[in-house]
């Protein structure tokens, strides 16, 4: 299974970003009965765009082809690209390995309510 | 005929407060009068006359269609909108968000295999109404829309159509130096700039003489609220553009009254003013 987490940092020791569209790093992890067996890091580019920002990473992570994304919030745009992917989508905050954890003892609860538009920029 | 727009670059500085009043007095000598509201985003001019505004007419705004049919996903829509309003993910049919499509047409040039067309979706409406002898247009942008402009160039077609049945065409321009006030001043053959004794309205002042000028509009300078401020900063943004402050409005409590009102203001500056647009007809 692979879970795409926005992140503030390249690893997993770093905290979830409680941003999506603006987040520094999305990273992808591969798991695989309840152990980690890769990690990949990548920048997230729509972190810089003008508008449309949560449009842009959520093209981005669809692209990763994940089966669950673990974020702080999700902005209404990103929120409608990721629901007609249907990709579950899970809040957590704090370290992301601590996060994954969470996941997979079922203690992260789905992500259902929207933050408003440029919730995330400037922060 | 000439069509004198009124602008100034600084916001609330009396630009509508000189433009009605200005537009009654040209009635009140016998002229048949359009006065334009141009600030689409805050169209005010219809409160200043006391005219309870009729829609005439919506506008639209082109956006790109999906005809997903014809879609092989791809993608390359998605890559050439700059908006963000088409998202393309890898085996899957690309999405389409409306609210960020500004109709720029790349998609349909881009698609090899004539997927999209065109869509419009409403942007706002152009108001009709009329007192004191004259004829209002008014423009206004639908909340959460954020190009002011489309409306502007709309208003600007009916004007154009409309141009014989008038004497003299008055354009109130929203404040700013954007593409909205570049709409509207367009149609203008000449200009007056409205400002304040203030170093915003120096400032401001300044941008916006740097527009006609470019624009290649002759314009005359109004200071609006005189000897309340620093006339001074002023007076050297006009040395560089005109010989002098075209006319003074003073800040009277009079003048506050009738604008508080809503009674078109009178003032021998107006009246300047008025002269100075008829002589230029």
């Amino acid at each position: 299974m692979k879970i795409v987490i926005s992140s503030t940092g390249e690893d997993i020791k770093s905290d979830v970003d409680g941003r999506f569209g603006r987040c520094a790093y999305f990273l992808a992890v591969e798991v695989e009965d309840n152990k980690i067996t890769n990690v990949a890091c990548e920048k997230n580019k729509g972190a810089m765009q003008g508008q449309g920002a949560g449009i842009a990473a959520a093209q981005q992570v669809g692209n990763m082809k994940p089966d669950k994304i673990i974020t702080g919030n999700l902005g209404p745009n990103a929120s409608q690209v990721i629901k007609g992917l249907g990709i579950p989508v899970y809040q957590a905050s704090g370290p992301v390995e601590d996060a994954l954890t969470a996941l997979a003892d079922g203690k992260l609860a789905e992500l259902t309510e929207t933050v408003p538009s440029h919730f995330g920029m400037n922060k | 005929m000439k069509i004198i727009g009124i602008t100034g670059g600084k916001g609330g500085t009396g630009k509508s407060t000189v433009a009605t009043a200005v537009a009654v007095e040209l009635a009140r000598r016998g002229k048949k009068v359009l006065l334009c509201d141009m600030d689409a985003d805050c169209p005010n001019d219809h409160l200043l006359l006391g005219i309870e505004r009729k829609q005439a007419c919506e506008v639209f705004q082109r956006i790109a269609k999906w005809g997903l049919d014809k879609c092989d996903n791809c993608g390359k829509c998605a890559k050439v909108c700059r908006n963000n309003a088409i998202v393309c993910v890898e085996g899957s049919a690309p999405m389409f968000m409306a609210k960020q499509c500004n109709g720029c047409g790349a998609c349909v040039i881009e698609c090899p295999r004539d997927a999209i067309s065109w869509d419009e979706k409403v942007v706002g409406a152009i108001y009709k109404g009329s007192n004191f002898g004259i004829d209002l247009l008014s423009c206004e942008l639908e909340i959460n829309e954020p190009v002011s402009e489309i409306v502007v160039a709309k208003a600007c077609e009916i004007i154009a159509a409309d141009k014989g049945k008038y004497d003299h065409i008055i354009v109130d321009t929203a404040a700013g130096t954007h593409c909205d006030v570049i709409a509207a001043l367009g149609v203008c053959d000449a200009a007056l700039c409205i400002t304040e004794p203030t170093p915003l309205g120096a400032h401001d002042l300044e941008l916006i003489c740097k527009l006609l000028s470019r624009m290649k509009i002759d314009f005359e300078i109004v200071v609006n609220r005189y000897e309340t401020g620093r006339d001074k900063i002023v007076d050297a943004v006009v040395s560089k553009y005109r010989k002098a402050v075209f006319a003074k409005v003073p800040y009277s409590k009079k003048i506050m009254m009738d604008y508080s009102n809503a009674v078109p203001v009178k003032h021998k500056s107006i009246e300047k003013i008025t002269a100075w647009i008829e002589g230029s007809a």
